[in-house]
């Protein structure tokens, strides 16, 4: 069977801006012509609670729109931890914040420990870590073009955080390259984009 | 184009939207007018999208003081003429049926939309369900009818959006639009056309005000409205009445006009039943399934039938009344019938009334987790197996 | 309130507002609500407004069947729903003179909420509550309004609870107009309906209506005309204009125009803001066309 589905989670608290950042993402992806459906799952507190963001992509009608199987997961807290660790695919690319989420169990994935809110407050405001993750995501995953990426981040952001938000997400492209020793990003394997 | 267009084509442009916001405009691009709502997870983005694009086009948005008086006033913005819309979840839905009940009784427009989220009682607010699949039919006192759909996906909520207007208008009936919090919430790529609006106006009341009756019983024709200062003067009561509008204790009359209600969409089942059959014709196990359990479900048939395992699905779209007949038709040939559902049983029952003597199989979930496309393939198979010992 | 009245009732003829085919009425004999009804006719016909332009939103028990007998736009709606009803009904027309009839129960007890919302809203609506201290369709049940230490079906003891003054709490709740009348008086019955039809926002008039049958007998209140007499009109004018005290009925209630404020119209207001915005988008989008074509 043709499976053409990729699955990503950016996960934390209430708060950091997950749902934005994935929207970021949907949105970058949608004019690169994919399909994509983003949910989340949140408490009803609004802030502080357990809170996750979903992304499912394919180059067709998404049939079922909720994650299953993770082929990325970013992790901006601990809490979310636990309730996507199970989800995670063989080989699942994971990048968790050194800060927040420093201890991950063990697993067959690519896991990169980053400083992503260190990063967003050397910045000048750790609420900009979700901006990082999504440029560290996009840059190790090689899930969208850059440009494409910039440009819904630019689209999606006030005037008056533009710098700061194209700054954060250069950070975090920056945050992989280090991470990688600069070496190119191949497209993750299972993503089956014809 | 004309104007409705003309304010929506930005935003019709949009190609990721979330269910949420599909039916807030494509409420506004079916002639909605008025809203009246009042704040509850996870319906509240449909207000606040309306409570901007309603004064765009010269509709109204107003929050009222609480569920109930939403209902009523939606009502009676459709009593004086115009397209109205209300939305809400579960405690809200439950609050506003004595009011359904009205609407449907004395034969008002309207649609109200709720998201079903966890229940009983405040439930869990941010979490799915699917428990309020037999209130949307039966919450209300006494016999009536009601239809209900039961869009699966954000286009679909667009679509079904429209649809529930068209309905409303030409059923003359109160339209509840059900889904759950995950298809609510959720945000996809659709690609809407900005042609797609406004299909049925309401049938106006036409001739002598001494010949007309405002619940004539005509064949089975909808009767006609009276717009408000337009010289007919009706009375309008929830009280049975006669063909005149008034207050009726006379049994014979009651049971003529009560049962011309309760008939009234057999002439229009045509316009009104819709569902979505998948590899029905040979499958094995066929899956009865809506929102997000048959999102589930339309990914486990291709999941099982990459095993060798022959799934279907039949999803009712529109969900009340029943499509019985299609229902016959796609689980005639299958080995077993499986209803996954996020509740304690409640599709499960009507498809085993429909279905007879067919065995049906259930997978009921009320924890707040979708149910996945694997369990139901998984299921599927333990059925079947279950089945050859 | 002015203190010469408009004498039409030489060319007013109840019969031409009213259903006659649905005579005769279900009201009991010694009833206030026949003369409320009629007060609210002879205050349209004054006005002229036109049978086809009033609206008339009426909730359930006595005072709600009164919408059947008028030759208007009528609604009979749910128990205490009217104002609620009402709304909706001002808003998607406000070319309509949308009135509601309600009773005490229906108002305050049941559509309590719906009340001091509406008084707050400032909607354009006529609510005439017709008080008559009880529940009388259902039997004689104890309401909001029934007088402390009252005989009713549902308190045989007596009433305990104090009684709300309905017009103090609608003062309380911001009402545009408040005003109260007795049956007793009917030309200034009529003249305070025809202040409240004609002020621009919610206008609340509460009726003093005897229940003789059901109320009357049961406390040994005597005939209709014994009830009726014992009615006390005394002007006060404003009396709530500047403060509110107490929500609860004290021995005397004050009659007349009690509350008039000339705050915002929703409606009017609403739409105002609403072409406002309608306006600068317009402009915005011309001046981008302008720098398009440019």
């Amino acid at each position: 069977m043709r499976d053409a589905r990729l699955e990503i989670r950016i996960g934390g608290t209430g708060g950091q801006g997950l749902i934005l950042s994935a929207k970021m993402l949907a949105d970058a992806l949608c004019a690169a012509g994919q399909r994509v459906a983003q949910s989340q799952t949140y408490e009803p507190t609004s802030r502080g609670g357990y809170c996750n963001s979903d992304l499912v992509v394919s180059d067709r009608e998404v049939d079922f729109p909720l994650t299953t199987a993770l082929d990325c997961l970013v992790l901006l807290d601990r809490m979310a931890v636990k309730p996507s660790w199970l989800l995670l695919k063989r080989g699942a690319l994971v990048i968790a914040d050194t800060r927040l989420c420093p201890e991950l169990p063990g697993g067959d994935y690519r896991v990169h420990h980053l400083p992503l809110t260190r990063s967003a407050i050397e910045l000048g405001s750790e609420r900009v870590a979700n901006i990082v993750a999504l440029g560290a995501l996009a840059a190790l995953s090689a899930v969208c073009e850059r440009k494409a990426l910039e440009q819904a981040v630019r689209a999606d952001t006030p005037k008056s955080f533009l710098d700061l938000n194209m700054d954060a997400l250069a950070a975090g492209y920056g945050l992989a390259a280090r991470a990688t020793g600069d070496a190119p990003r191949a497209a993750l394997p299972s993503c089956d984009r014809g | 184009m004309n104007a409705v267009d003309k304010a929506l084509l930005p935003r019709l442009a949009l190609r990721l939207i979330s269910g949420n916001h599909a039916c807030a405009l494509a409420a506004v691009a079916a002639g909605c007018r008025f809203f009246a709502g009042y704040p509850i997870t996870p319906s509240s983005e449909i207000a606040e999208r309306l409570s901007r694009l309603l004064p765009e086009v010269d509709g109204v948005f107003v929050q009222m003081e609480d569920e109930i008086a939403s209902i009523a006033a939606v009502i009676g913005a459709s009593m004086g003429g115009v397209k109205a819309l209300t939305a809400t979840s579960g405690p809200g839905f439950s609050l506003k049926q004595e009011n359904i009940g009205y609407a449907a009784g004395a034969e008002i427009p309207c649609v109200i939309v709720n998201v079903m989220r966890g229940g009983p009682s405040t439930g869990m607010p941010t979490r799915p369900a699917q428990g309020d699949i037999m209130q949307s039919r039966w919450g209300s006192h006494g016999d009536y009818p009601i239809i209900v759909l039961a869009p699966a996906s954000v286009r679909e909520i667009y679509s079904e959006t429209l649809r529930a207007f068209d309905l409303a208008e030409t059923c003359r009936t109160p339209v509840v639009l059900l889904y759950d919090q995950v298809i609510a919430q959720l945000t996809e790529t659709v690609e809407l056309v900005a042609a797609e609006g406004i299909r049925a106006e309401r049938k106006w009341a036409s001739g002598a005000r001494e010949a007309y009756q405002p619940y004539a019983s005509d064949g089975g024709a909808i009767p006609a409205m009276s717009r408000p200062g337009a010289g007919y003067r009706v009375h309008t009561t929830g009280l049975n009445h006669a063909e005149n509008g008034f207050p009726t204790q006379d049994p014979e009359t009651v049971a003529r006009n009560l049962g011309r209600l309760l008939g009234k969409f057999e002439h229009h089942r045509d316009a009104i039943d819709s569902w979505q059959a998948i590899g029905c014709e040979d499958a094995e196990v066929v899956i009865v399934a809506i929102g997000i359990s048959a999102r589930a479900a339309t990914r486990a048939i291709e999941l099982a039938r990459a095993g060798g395992l022959r799934l279907g699905l039949f999803r009712p779209i529109t969900l009340w009344p029943f499509p019985e007949d299609a229902l016959r038709a796609a689980a005639k040939h299958a080995r077993a019938v499986l209803v996954p559902e996020m509740n304690a049983g409640q599709l499960s029952l009507e498809v085993e009334r429909i279905l007879g003597s067919k065995r049906v199989h259930a997978i009921h979930r009320y924890n707040g987790e979708p149910i996945t496309p694997a369990e139901i393939a998984a299921r599927a198979a333990a059925v079947l197996k279950e089945k050859a010992t | 309130m002015s203190s010469t009245f408009v004498d039409s009732a030489a060319d007013f003829d109840v019969r031409d507002y009213l259903r006659m085919d649905m005579m005769p009425h279900f009201l009991c004999p010694g009833c206030g609500h026949g003369i409320a009804l009629r007060a609210l006719l002879w205050a349209m016909h004054e006005l002229g407004i036109a049978k086809d332009q009033l609206a008339v939103v009426s909730g359930i028990g006595c005072a709600g069947r009164l919408s059947a007998y008028i030759d208007a736009n009528t609604f009979h709606v749910t128990h205490g729903r009217p104002l609620a009803y009402a709304t909706g009904l001002a808003l998607a027309r406000p070319d309509l003179h949308v009135v509601v009839i309600t009773g005490d129960g229906d108002c305050l007890a049941i559509g309590g909420n719906h009340l001091i919302h509406a008084c707050r809203r400032n909607l354009k609506l006529t609510c005439l509550m017709l008080n008559n201290e009880i529940y009388g369709m259902t039997g004689g049940q104890v309401s909001p309004t029934t007088s402390e230490t009252m005989l009713t079906s549902t308190t045989p003891l007596g009433n305990s609870e104090p009684s709300f003054d309905a017009c103090a709490l609608a003062a309380a709740a911001g009402a545009g107009f408040v005003g109260r009348e007795v049956t007793r008086h009917v030309p200034r019955l009529k003249e305070l309906i025809k202040a409240g039809l004609a002020h621009p926002g919610f206008a609340f008039v509460e009726v003093l209506s005897d229940c003789t049958e059901i109320f009357g007998r049961k406390n040994d209140l005597g005939s209709s005309p014994e009830m009726m007499l014992r009615q006390k009109s005394d002007i006060r004018p404003s009396a709530y204009r500047d403060s509110v005290d107490t929500p609860f009925r004290a021995n005397e209630l004050p009659t007349g125009i009690l509350a008039q404020t000339n705050r915002p119209e929703y409606g009017a207001a609403y739409r105002r803001a609403a072409a406002a915005q309608r306006a600068s988008a317009a402009a915005q989008a011309g001046s981008a066309n302008a720098k398009e074509d440019s």
